[in-house]
């Protein structure tokens, strides 16, 4: 009697403790979470007769949605933007910069300062920048570099779109995977590396069978929080291209924008979030559930 | 400790002060230095006036990124007390979501509407009878083309007499010049100019020549829309048309600020502000002898006729929720001034409304305006209807598609009769 007494004040204390967190959480994720959803079946509008009187359209939205190859054409860009850009690019960029900085090799923290610095722009400040960059005519700095070597220029943004984008967007990300990797890495103890060198294993067979096995759950965890933020790029993505040309750069956060605030349809563009959101949700659980990683 | 009380009560006060005067001060949105250099001396006769504070907002920029900020606001119940609109054919959807006050009974009794022009107050009328707009300006839309490159070329510049004409004439000019041979604006980049400076321009001679029925329902399964979009899908299939630059995040900027001045484009669908704002004097590159380098064409029929396009030029409104809203209704009046017509015409090009501009030196002094002003009547102009915003998003999307070489003319068509209906319910098209 005396025990569960002690054992609902603590839950009391517990939920105590929690509220501060939880009523934010609620007021301002779960609840437009709702919101989206509940706006997702209605026709909605910015301007027309559907903002005066909005009416339930069921999963009318829905439906028009997957009929639409354009939603099916962000989802496609979407998926080569997030392997390209988070799974490849910041990746595998990230993870050498993380093994150089390990080796304290001469100049090692002004490579880390520097690969740090595209994370101190604001996204829309890099796109800009990066147009001034990549932009058409030979005043544009990589037409300039390119002109220089003796090689032909071209309006990069118009003739390369979603590789552009992606490149960029590796840029921007490869300070993060860094940061996160190198965590990973230091978590390794350095008497398991002793004592494969002392069994006689070679450098790539250390890195094969010590490091990326001790550093899958920091793997997966980078994985599913750069997947999930990659998906939700949209400033980056918007300042460099708007989505186009003619839709080639048009990942699923420009699409919800563009049906949303450019077409003015709030519902059919909350349709689109909830999909991309169910989206997120099933590759978050993936990955949790691949590896059991504890998040 | 009283002097933190004192103190406290003090501001408390001026708040109060402040909240009195904020009763006072009318919110104007503007976007573009352009638009808000012309309107500050109207702003300030309104201060004057009305006695009242006028606080000018700056929008962004680009008319899409303006009309997705002000409708946000308009229906948070936020926005400005007075607006302009930059399309027109925004203008229904947004009387039907009741964000503008109605404004019929304080024209009619304002002297200086009398001296408006036909074309204006028909334009200004919404589909339910009632006016929401003040009709200041008018774009009134031609073909321009580079009348030098052509006359160099030994190529005609006389008035093309129908589209199989007009087609023969971007051939020749491609085949003579190297030059694109004419460009409609095309694709959903463009924003509302797809519809207004590009379709509208064909759909006016074609067979069908209105897409709103009497019913309030669009007529887009016609042979005219089929026709116009046959007409992009020639243009674009023999290469008279600039469409990589379509494709851009900002498609105006190459063909019409970069190629045309250079003559890599010869001719393009263009309002009277191109004359002033595009390549004239208000131009960053503008054409030296604009007006006798740049000729003009009116837009030719399929088969016969000429159509000059009028349309409501950024038309002003008041917010049906103002808290001010009689004052914001005394300042309408005051955007369609014949100064703020005359101030607004000579930056940015667009046609005064008012037939008393003609006997006013500052508007004779806009040489490339005065005769254009002078047959602003004799525009054609397509009725409205509520859903025209769909309709013009549903002809970006179909062009976009015969841009990209997607589709064909049937199946551009089929693309926007499917957005419509999509988007406002199968019984809003015929």
């Amino acid at each position: 009697m005396a025990f569960d007494a002690f054992q609902k004040r603590k839950e009391r204390q517990l939920l105590r403790l929690l509220l501060p967190a939880l009523i934010p959480l609620a007021v301002l994720v779960i609840y437009p979470a709702l919101y989206s959803v509940y706006l997702s079946m209605t026709n909605e509008a910015l301007t027309g007769l559907a903002a005066a009187k909005p009416r339930f359209v069921g999963v009318g939205n829905y439906l028009r949605l997957f009929s639409d190859a354009r939603f099916w054409n962000s989802l496609f860009v979407t998926f080569v933007f997030v392997v390209g850009s988070a799974i490849i690019g910041q990746f595998v960029i990230g993870f050498i910069a993380a093994l150089a900085l390990k080796r304290k090799i001469v100049g090692s923290s002004v490579f880390g300062a520097a690969i740090l610095l595209p994370n101190a722009a604001p996204e829309v400040v890099a796109g800009f920048m990066w147009i001034s960059m990549l932009a058409g005519g030979d005043h544009a700095t990589l037409s300039k570099i390119m002109i220089a070597l003796g090689l032909p220029w071209a309006d990069w943004l118009q003739t390369f779109p979603l590789f552009m984008v992606t490149m960029v967007n590796t840029w921007r990300g490869i300070g993060t995977a860094m940061i996160l990797l190198t965590a990973g890495l230091s978590a390794v103890p350095t008497e398991v590396y002793e004592a494969a060198r002392m069994d006689g294993a070679n450098p790539r067979q250390m890195f094969m069978r010590i490091t990326l096995p001790l550093m899958a759950p920091t793997i997966f965890l980078y994985m599913l929080i750069s997947t999930v933020s990659t998906i939700s790029v949209f400033g980056l993505v918007y300042a460099l291209t708007r989505g186009g040309p003619g839709g080639k750069t048009e990942v699923i956060s420009v699409y919800i924008y563009n049906q949303s605030f450019t077409n003015f349809q709030l519902g059919y563009g909350a349709a689109g979030a909830v999909v991309a959101l169910v989206v997120s949700l099933a590759l978050g659980i993936a990955y949790v559930r691949s590896l059991k990683v504890e998040v | 400790m009283n002097r933190l009380i004192a103190g406290g009560l003090a501001a408390i006060a001026m708040s109060l002060l402040a909240s009195t005067a904020n009763a006072e001060t009318l919110r104007v949105a503007l976007h573009g230095q352009a638009g808000i250099d012309a309107f500050t001396p109207t702003a300030e006769r309104i201060e004057k006036e009305l006695g009242v504070t006028v606080e000018i907002v700056e929008y962004p920029a680009p008319d899409k990124d303006y009309m997705t900020k002000l409708l946000t606001e308009l229906a948070a119940g936020n926005a400005p007390d007075l607006f302009s609109i930059p399309g027109a054919s925004d203008v229904a959807d947004m009387v039907a979501a009741g964000y503008l006050a109605p404004v019929g009974a304080e024209l009619a009794a304002w002297p200086g509407y009398k001296d408006f022009v036909d074309v204006a107050k028909q334009l200004a009328v919404s589909p339910d009878g009632e006016t929401y707009v003040m009709p200041y300006i008018l774009g009134i839309q031609q073909i321009y083309f580079r009348r030098d490159v052509l006359e160099k070329a030994g190529i005609s510049t006389e008035q093309p007499k129908s589209w199989a004409d007009l087609l023969d004439r971007a051939k020749e000019i491609k085949a003579k010049t190297g030059a694109y041979g004419l460009l409609f604006p095309a694709g959903t980049s463009w924003g509302g100019g797809a519809f207004a400076e590009g379709f509208s321009h064909l759909i006016i001679g074609s067979s069908t020549p209105q897409i709103v029925t009497d019913d309030g329902k669009f007529d887009l399964n016609g042979k005219g829309v089929l026709d116009v979009f046959q007409f992009y899908k020639d243009l674009i299939d023999n290469d008279l048309m600039p469409v990589d630059p379509l494709l851009g995040p900002e498609p105006w900027v190459i063909p019409k600020y970069e190629m045309f001045p250079k003559g890599e484009l010869a001719a393009t669908t263009c309002g009277s502000w191109c004359y002033i704002f595009d390549w004239g004097r208000e131009s960053k590159n503008p054409i030296p002898d604009v007006t006798t380098v740049v000729g003009t064409w009116a837009d030719p029929g399929q088969e016969s006729g000429e159509f000059v396009l009028a349309g409501l030029g950024a038309p002003w409104a008041v917010n049906a929720k103002s808290a001010n809203l009689e004052l914001a209704k005394k300042a309408l009046l005051e955007t369609g001034s014949v100064d703020n017509q005359i101030e607004t015409a000579a930056r940015i090009g667009n046609i005064p409304s008012s037939n008393a501009v003609q006997a006013d030196p500052r508007f004779q002094a806009l040489t490339e305006l005065v005769p254009i002003q002078a047959a602003a009547n004799h525009g054609t102009y397509l009725k409205q209807a509520t859903g025209m915003s769909a309709v013009s998003e549903g002809v970006a999307r179909a062009t976009e598609a015969l841009l990209r070489k997607e589709t064909d003319a049937a199946g551009a068509q089929a693309i926007l009769v499917d957005y419509v209906k999509q988007t406002l319910g199968d019984e809003a098209v015929k």
